[in-house]
């Protein structure tokens, strides 16, 4: 397969004696959505933190778009065309949407102010706006401090933040998300569902770490399940069932890959 | 790229205006110290007539802010960044004791201020790459004022430095009527108004404060930005220490701490959160505005200048208590007509 976006080889991660990580491969294609499943504690987050660049691994290597890299820094993988979303969010409290939105990228005025560094208030807020308009998500006003945001909006705008920076990437990006939906209600949960969805069939390489099973079962085309650092579920969302994946998570059902394991 | 998307909207979430009562609230909060200066304005001309309205007294009040503003925009530059400058009071003297003594040395007026502004900012780079250290920025900066006020002492020779006429320029000459204070300080927070609320650094600056991680996620250099906050605060503290010099053409090596009470003050009547991230300037110069009022009006009665302390302290709980009935009103709002069942403030 040379279409992977991503792809990880023997991947450890130690944190002093934790192992968090324990031989990990795992590969998502372009325009898939991998779902990564696993009980708290399971190395999830740390696994999504090795790929952002966030944690460096103790062992194993990273490839993306079948280059070999190491990242040194989230800059790095950000570079490479891989944004994160986090589970905390990591939103700017006291400044509004379309400047959390722009951080980073910012839009200057033209001539001698934008020389002095002077930014173009308006246009990040059109620009803003398009950009959720074209992600289909609505929030609030462009101009609302995100602390005056329910959790729900809050989470979208951190969704968008990332979703729009691996559009604007020319190559097809690679996009991870941490728990996307556990402040979210009903019907926002079903938004982000659909906005994965539409990443995703828009060539996006989207991991999406989720306890929710059937937003997993919906929206995922193969899931990987981990347990104590280990994979022991990778299997298309298809060809597997909610009992499955239950049994993978919790440790009752034995790993598909067990025999490796004794060797 | 050219995308093509089915939009699917939310009923609930479909609003581009904030609703009246959100508005409302947030003109509470970002503009309520204006209209309690505006109320303090009309009670005090009213009870202290007919000596408190009156334009000489305007600016007798205006001059008497204008200390208090400077260093409160230093201190208030700091915790928007996200730490408490306690140095200021240092800084400052160490800055009016090199002016003084390289005037006194033969150094033209104008070279001695600028060097000593400028190691204002050097003192605030120091303070800076000290608590990137990961130390904490308030223990640091207490270790520098003792550091900086030994220093000023030693360069004053342990006396004041007295007969700097040179400097009265800044200190208690006017122009247009108005004294040099005055001027320097609409200057100051017009500089840093604009900066922080218009400019790229300035609106990163605020949000290193605010969230640091978020900031260093977007791939910025966050440590620069709060580097950044120590050097503007350690030239206000510089700034504030040449025109104190100046306006008793003097300059005196002792640390005066009270300064950090009065601009610490002015900063929280303004809402600046100590948490970081929020604040503004214009609020901030109106709170140093109101502190000068008081003091003011009550001197004109003949009460004593322990009452206006005492009012003061009165103000700042009260600003406090409606900070806190505006958030929860908000996020109250928020919970019931908002899209998403669970409401996760960090407050
Ligand atoms: N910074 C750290 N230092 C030490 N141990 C850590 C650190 N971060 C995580 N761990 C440990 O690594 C393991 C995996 O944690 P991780 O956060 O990846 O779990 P997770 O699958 O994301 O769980 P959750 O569903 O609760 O988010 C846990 O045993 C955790 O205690
Ligand atoms: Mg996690």
């Amino acid at each position: 397969m040379t279409d992977n976006a991503l792809e990880l080889h023997g991947v450890d991660m130690h944190y002093g004696y934790v192992r968090a990580l324990d031989g990990i491969d795992i590969a998502v294609r372009q325009g898939e959505v991998l779902g990564l499943l696993g009980d708290n504690g399971a190395g999830k987050s740390t696994l999504l933190k090795v790929m952002s660049g966030a944690h460096q691994p103790t062992n194993g290597e990273i490839r993306v778009h079948g280059a070999e890299k190491t990242f040194g820094s989230p800059a790095d993988a950000t570079h490479a065309g891989i944004q994160m979303v986090y589970q905390d969010l990591a939103l700017v409290d006291a400044q509004d949407i379309a400047t959390n939105l722009s951080l980073g990228r910012e839009i200057l005025r033209k001539g001698l102010l934008g020389w002095l560094g002077f930014v173009d208030h308006k246009a990040q807020r059109r620009r803003s706006t398009e950009e959720m308009e074209k992600l289909g998500v609505r929030t609030a006003a462009m101009t609302r401090p995100v602390e005056m945001l329910s959790g729900g909006q809050r989470q979208v705008v951190a969704l968008a933040r990332g979703a729009t920076r691996v559009f604007n990437d020319e190559r097809n990006g690679i996009l991870l998300l941490d728990e996307p939906t556990a402040a979210l209600g009903y019907e926002q949960t079903q938004q982000v569902q659909a906005l994965v969805r539409r990443l995703a069939d828009q060539g996006v390489a989207c991991v999406l770490v989720t306890h929710n099973l059937p937003l997993a079962m919906a929206v995922c085309d193969r899931i990987t399940v981990l347990n104590r650092g280990r994979k022991v579920a990778d299997i298309p969302a298809a060809e597997t069932e909610n009992d499955h994946l239950v049994g993978w998570i919790t440790g009752a059902r034995p790993s598909m890959f067990a025999s490796e394991e004794a060797a | 790229m050219t995308v093509t998307i089915a939009t699917p909207r939310t009923a609930s979430a479909e609003k581009d205006k904030d609703p009246a009562l959100i508005r409302w609230l947030i003109f509470v909060r970002d503009r309520g110290i204006f209209v309690l200066w505006a109320v303090l304005l009309i009670a005090f001309s009213i009870w202290a007539s007919p000596y408190f309205a009156s334009i000489d007294n305007g600016i007798l009040i205006a001059n008497a802010a204008a200390l208090t503003a400077i260093f409160a925009a230093g201190i208030a530059v700091g915790i928007i960044c996200g730490a408490l400058d306690l140095s200021i009071p240092g800084t400052a003297a160490l800055a009016s004791c090199v002016c003084g003594w390289l005037i006194t040395h033969g150094t033209p007026t104008g070279l001695a201020i600028l060097a000593a502004l400028a190691l204002g900012g050097v003192v605030g780079m120091i303070n800076g790459l000290i608590a990137l250290r990961g130390f904490n920025p308030i223990i640091v900066t207490i270790g520098t004022l003792s550091v900086m006020s030994g220093a000023a002492a030693g360069i004053a020779g342990g006396y004041t430095i007295s007969g700097l006429d040179s400097l009265v320029f800044m200190g208690t000459d006017r122009f247009a009527g108005l004294p040099a204070p005055v001027w320097i300080t609409a200057a100051l927070f017009a500089v840093l108004t604009v900066f922080l609320t218009r400019t790229r650094d300035g609106i990163r600056m605020m949000a290193v404060g605010g969230n640091a991680e978020a900031v260093r996620r977007s791939g910025i250099h966050a440590d620069r930005y709060k580097v950044l906050g120590f050097v503007i605060s350690g030239f206000c503290a510089a700034l504030g220490g040449i025109v104190t010099t100046a306006l008793v053409t003097e300059a005196n090596p002792a640390a005066n701490v009270s300064i950090i009470f009065n601009a610490l003050t002015a900063v929280a009547l303004a809402g600046v959160s100590l948490a970081g991230g929020r604040g503004s300037l214009p609020r901030v110069l109106v709170g140093a505005l109101i502190l000068g009022t008081i003091s003011n009006a009550l001197t004109i009665k003949g009460v004593s200048p322990y009452w206006a302390t005492a009012t003061t302290g009165l103000l700042l709980l009260g600003s406090l208590a409606v900070e806190k009935w505006v958030s929860t009103s908000v996020s109250r709002r928020l919970v019931q007509n908002a899209s998403a069942s669970v409401h996760t403030g960090t407050r």
